[in-house]
C-alpha cells in the first residue's frame, strides 16, 4: 500500500513540476471537441443531443492514449524502469500507483473537457454534473487500468507511439461502450442506468486484477 | 534448444494429422456435395459446413495462445512460446476465414455483408487482438521479452473477449446469428457433412499448428547454432531499446 502511494505521489509530483502530460491531454481533447465542431453539420444540435456522449468519450479516449504513451516514456529516461523494477516491493503495487496516477490525470482532463464541451454545444451537463463525474470515474479508471499495463509493454517497442493504441482499442471496448451507455441515459433521462454501471464496474475490476497480476512479468527484466 | 514435449508432440503428429486431412477432405468433399440443398436459402447455405468450424478452430487457437503463454510466464520455456506463437498464427488464419465467409453468407440471406451481430462484432475484434499480438511480437526486440510481452497480451486478449461480448451482447446491438446449435436443429441429411467439416477443419488445424511448431523449433535450434547472434550486440537482451 505504501508502494502505492509511493509511486502515485512521484508520478503526481513529476508531473506538477512540468505539467507537461496535463496541459497536452488538455489542449488535445480540447482541440478534438473543435474538430467536433468542424466535422458536424451546421444544424447539429438534434444529433448533439442523442451522440453528446459518444462524441466526448471519443475524445477521453484519445486524450487517454495520449496520456499513456507518455506514462512510461519519462521512466525510460536514466533507466529509472530499471530502477523501479528492482524496488523490493510488489510489483502489482507499483502498477496499482502507475495506475492511480493516470486515472487522476485522465479525470482532471476529462472534467475539463466535459466542461468546455458543455459550453460550447450548449449540453445540459450541469444538472447531472456528480452523477457523470461517477461515470467519468468509472471510465478512467477502466481506461487507465488495462492502459498503464499495456503503455508499460508498448513503451518496449519499435513504433510505440502507433502500438499502444493497436494494442489497447480493441480491449477497452466494454468499458467505452458501457460509459457511452451510460453517459447518454444520463444526459437523455437524469438517471444513472444500473445495467451500464455494473457493466462499467465488471470490466474495472477484471482488468484491475489482471494487470495487478500481469504487471509483474512486464517489468521483469 | 531443448526438445520440449510440444516440439515432441508437433513431430509426431505431423504424419497422421496429414493423413487424416487427406482422408477426412475427400469424404468431406464428397458430403458436402451431396448434401440436400436448403429449401430457403438455396446452395449458399452449404457455407454452413465451413463458416461454424472455422470459427471453432479460431477460438481454439486463441484459447491455445493464451494458454501456452501463461504456461510460458509459469515455467519459463520456450517450447510454450513458440506453441503461443503458432497457435496464434494459425487462429488468425482461421479467424480470416470466418470474417471472410461471414459475409458471403450473410449478403445471401441477410442481404448485407455486414451487420453489428454481437458474434460478429466481437469476432472482429478478436482478429484485431490477435493481429495487434503478431504485431507486438514483431515490434518487441529480443526474443524473451517479446515472449513475455506477446504471453501478457495474449492473457489480457482473453480475458477481455468474454467481457466483449457480455457488453457487445447487452448493449451493442440486435443479434441476428442463429442461437448455438442444438440437437435436430439441422435439417436432414445436414448432420453428417457438417461434423465431418468440424472434424477436418479441426484435423487442419492441427496440422498447420504441427507443422508451424515444427519451422519455429528449427529456427530456434538455427539460432542457437549460429556463431553470429542475429540481433546486435546493442539491441541485445536487457537493454532498453531507445
Amino acid at each position: 500500500m505504501n508502494v502505492l502511494l509511493a509511486v502515485l505521489w512521484k508520478d503526481l509530483i513529476s508531473e506538477w513540476r512540468t505539467r507537461d502530460r496535463m496541459v497536452s491531454m488538455l489542449l488535445f481533447s480540447v482541440l478534438v471537441v473543435v474538430v467536433f465542431h468542424f466535422a458536424l453539420p451546421a444544424d447539429a444540435s438534434q444529433l448533439l443531443q442523442t451522440g453528446a456522449a459518444g462524441l466526448l468519450w471519443v475524445a477521453y479516449v484519445f486524450a487517454s492514449i495520449l496520456g499513456l504513451n507518455r506514462a512510461f516514456a519519462l521512466e525510460l529516461e536514466n533507466e529509472a524502469l530499471s530502477g523501479l523494477a528492482l524496488a523490493p516491493a510488489d510489483r502489482g503495487w507499483i502498477f496499482l500507483g502507475k495506475a492511480a496516477a493516470n486515472t487522476l490525470l485522465l479525470f482532471l482532463v476529462q472534467a475539463a473537457t466535459a466542461l468546455a464541451f458543455a459550453l460550447a454545444f450548449d449540453v445540459g451537463l450541469g444538472a447531472v454534473a456528480l452523477r457523470f463525474a461517477v461515470v467519468m470515474a468509472l471510465g478512467a479508471l477502466g481506461l487507465s487500468s488495462v492502459g498503464t499495463l499495456l503503455a508499460a509493454v508498448a513503451v518496449r517497442t519499435r513504433y510505440r507511439e502507433v502500438m499502444l493504441p493497436l494494442l489497447l482499442l480493441p480491449l477497452m471496448i466494454p468499458i467505452v461502450l458501457g460509459a457511452v451507455r451510460a453517459s447518454a441515459a444520463l444526459l437523455e433521462h437524469g438517471v444513472l442506468p444500473t445495467a451500464e454501471l455494473r457493466l462499467l464496474v465488471v470490466a474495472d475490476v477484471v482488468f484491475l486484477i489482471v494487470s495487478f497480476v500481469l504487471f509483474e512479468y512486464v517489468l521483469d527484466e | 534448444m531443448q526438445a520440449g514435449v510440444v516440439d515432441r508432440a508437433a513431430a509426431q503428429l505431423r504424419t497422421p494429422s496429414l493423413l487424416a486431412l487427406v482422408a477426412l477432405s475427400a469424404v468431406y468433399a464428397i458430403a458436402v456435395l451431396t448434401a440436400p440443398e436448403d429449401s430457403v436459402q438455396g446452395v449458399i447455405q452449404k457455407i454452413l459446413y465451413v463458416h461454424p468450424a472455422c470459427a471453432f478452430a479460431a477460438y481454439l487457437g486463441f484459447g491455445l495462445t493464451a494458454l501456452a503463454g501463461a504456461l510460458y510466464l509459469w515455467r519459463d520455456e520456450e517450447q510454450y512460446d513458440r506453441l503461443a506463437l503458432a497457435s496464434a498464427e494459425v487462429g488468425v488464419v482461421f479467424c480470416t476465414l470466418v470474417l471472410l465467409t461471414g459475409p458471403i453468407w450473410a449478403r445471401g440471406t441477410w442481404g448485407r455483408w455486414w451487420s453489428w451481430d454481437p458474434r460478429l462484432t466481437v469476432t472482429l475484434l478478436l482478429w484485431f487482438i490477435y493481429l495487434a499480438y503478431l504485431l507486438l511480437r514483431s515490434f518487441t526486440e529480443g526474443s524473451s521479452r517479446a515472449a513475455r510481452f506477446a504471453a501478457v497480451y495474449g492473457i489480457a486478449g482473453v480475458f477481455a473477449i468474454p467481457l466483449n461480448y457480455f457488453a457487445i451482447d447487452l448493449f451493442g446491438g440486435r443479434a441476428i446469428h442463429p442461437e448455438n446449435l442444438g440437437r435436430g436443429s439441422l435439417g436432414a441429411g445436414m448432420g453428417l457433412p457438417f461434423a465431418l467439416g468440424m472434424a477436418t477443419l479441426l484435423v487442419a488445424f492441427f496440422h498447420l499448428l504441427a507443422r508451424r511448431l515444427e519451422i519455429e523449433g528449427l529456427r530456434a535450434r538455427s539460432t542457437l547454432a549460429a556463431p553470429e547472434p542475429r540481433r546486435s550486440a546493442a539491441r541485445a537482451e536487457g537493454s532498453w531499446p531507445m
